[in-house]
């Protein structure tokens, strides 16, 4: 590990301007569970380091009809919080399976964005919530969708001197569900080898209004699939539709092979997971049993 | 930077990127908190940062400045050497919940935490508690068995104290 001076910013302003003159040598600490590893193993060198926890980034709250998420929220914050739960299961489900208690008292939703995994487990239900992210330096903000800020593996469109302040949830229509799976080695403690997401809105005639199709760990980011969001769209649900999807989703990933998987496991679990997925979204919009 | 530990103030001048791991076993000299894996995933450093259970080794000590620890010597009363052991810690030893240790320090540590909100834990909810802490020898089982034979020993004192004063 280098020798990085350190700096708890009293406030964002602080921040801002430390980022503004350090550029990409200074490096933010939101819970470290990321960060203290790539120092460590030497991937990271930072000059500085700006620690956020005294800036009040961690409040949860209602913003015209969706939610606002300080980036500084902590997973299990986000777990605990009943509207979450309530408006966005699949996020709140997504923080339940995310590693285990004391990752989940330091690690935060920023840092979880930010770091961009291709595995990261928040990603997948924020981006079928169409969550769409704050980016400020001290110039003024910016806000850009989740699905365009996602460049590659540790790869976004955060300037040097930005920093993420906080996710926006839009309202979901009325009429939805969503689902998110995790295939790991094991129920804890386990990176993914393949997670999705997956959203379904319907119009009032029980047709597909909004779909969205969410695959994590099978592409250079976290991705949409076009082709089965588009095979969705206008169409009532059936069990033939979600067995073409959950094809045409299999279709979209490219993943690689590594110490968790081969690549042709990973695209096979897609269609699984994608046809698992669709089905529990089917049969909670029927009022069936609510979906995992 | 200043911590509290275990109820003791501590100045400590390490380099502010040391884990508060490292800073607890080798500034402080407290090594019942052990050192796994570095890497967050086994439990074996686990303490409690500001009343949360936290991996030690994914603190870097600056991010603990001013908050305040309690490691596995904090958890028996009776200042240190501890003269009055846990209920937790008895029913460890008397379950043989632990072989060769390694992990014990950070479990007890864990399920201090979950006793702290539930005085009746089922099987699940201590296992949901233990899910960041790996036994790689004895199992889980005899953890169980602990964690529910301390529950109900305070659940006993905690009735007698009020008893007592009813
Ligand atoms: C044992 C273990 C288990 C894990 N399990 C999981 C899991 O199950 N699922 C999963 O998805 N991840 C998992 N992770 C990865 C990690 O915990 C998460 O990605 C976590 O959300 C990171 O958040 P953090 O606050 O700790 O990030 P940090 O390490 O503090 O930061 C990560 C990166 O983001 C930058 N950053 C942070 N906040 C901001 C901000 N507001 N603005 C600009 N840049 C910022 C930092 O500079 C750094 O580059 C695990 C990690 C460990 C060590």
């Amino acid at each position: 590990m280098n020798h990085p001076d350190y700096i708890a910013a009293e406030s964002i302003q602080q921040a801002l301007h430390l980022k503004q003159v350090h550029g990409e040598d200074a490096h933010v600490v939101a819970g470290g569970t990321d960060l203290i590893l790539r120092m460590r193993d030497e991937i990271l060198a930072p000059e500085l380091l700006i620690d956020l926890r005294k800036i009040s980034l961690d409040r949860i709250s209602k913003h015209e009809g969706g939610m606002q998420l300080g980036a500084y929220v902590q997973i299990a914050q986000l777990l605990a919080h009943p509207v979450i739960k309530e408006t966005y299961p699949a996020l709140a489900e997504a923080c339940r399976q995310f590693a285990g208690p004391p990752i989940r008292n330091r690690g935060t939703l920023g840092g979880n964005i930010i770091n961009a995994s291709p595995a990261a487990d928040l990603l997948p239900p924020l981006m079928a919530y169409d969550a769409s992210l704050v980016l400020e330096s001290i110039s003024g903000q910016r806000e850009m969708p989740l699905d365009q800020f996602l460049q590659g593996p540790g790869q976004t469109r955060l300037a040097p001197n930005e920093l993420l302040t906080r996710i926006m949830l839009p309202q979901i229509l009325a009429n939805s569900a969503t689902s998110f799976i995790k295939l790991g080695h094991r129920r804890s403690m386990a990176i993914a080898i393949v997670n999705v997401c997956t959203r379904i809105s319907l119009a009032k005639d029980g047709s597909v209004e909004q779909a969205r199709v969410v695959l994590g760990s099978v592409a250079p980011t976290v991705i949409r699939s076009q082709e089965s969001e588009a095979r969705l769209k206008g169409q009532l649900l059936s069990e033939d539709l979600i067995e073409d999807c959950a094809r045409l989703a299999a279709d979209d990933a490219t993943p690689i092979s590594d110490v968790r998987a081969s690549s042709e496991y990973r695209k096979r679990m897609v269609r699984v997971l994608v046809r698992r997925a669709l089905t529990a979204n089917q049969s909670e919009l029927s009022g069936g049993i609510a979906g995992a | 930077m200043r911590i509290t530990v275990n109820g003791r103030q501590r100045d400590v001048s390490s380099e502010p990127v040391k884990t508060l791991l490292h800073v607890l076993r080798e500034d402080l000299g407290l090594t019942g908190t052990k050192d796994g894996c570095s890497s967050g995933d086994c439990g074996a450093c686990t303490v409690m940062l500001d009343g949360r259970v936290v991996n030690s080794c994914m603190v870097m000590v600056a991010q603990a400045d001013g908050a305040s620890v309690v490691t596995v010597e904090g958890i028996a009363t009776g200042g240190q050497p501890a003269e009055v052991l846990h209920p937790l810690q008895k029913a460890f030893s008397q379950c043989w919940s632990f072989q060769c240790g390694f992990c014990t320090q950070g479990m007890l540590v864990s399920c201090y935490d979950l006793l702290q909100t539930n005085d009746n834990p089922s099987r699940e909810d201590i296992l949901t508690a233990i899910a960041g802490n790996f036994c790689r020898c004895t199992g889980y089982q005899a953890v169980v068995t602990a964690v529910q034979q301390a529950a109900a020993e305070i659940r006993t004192s905690d009735a007698g104290a009020q008893n007592e004063r009813a």
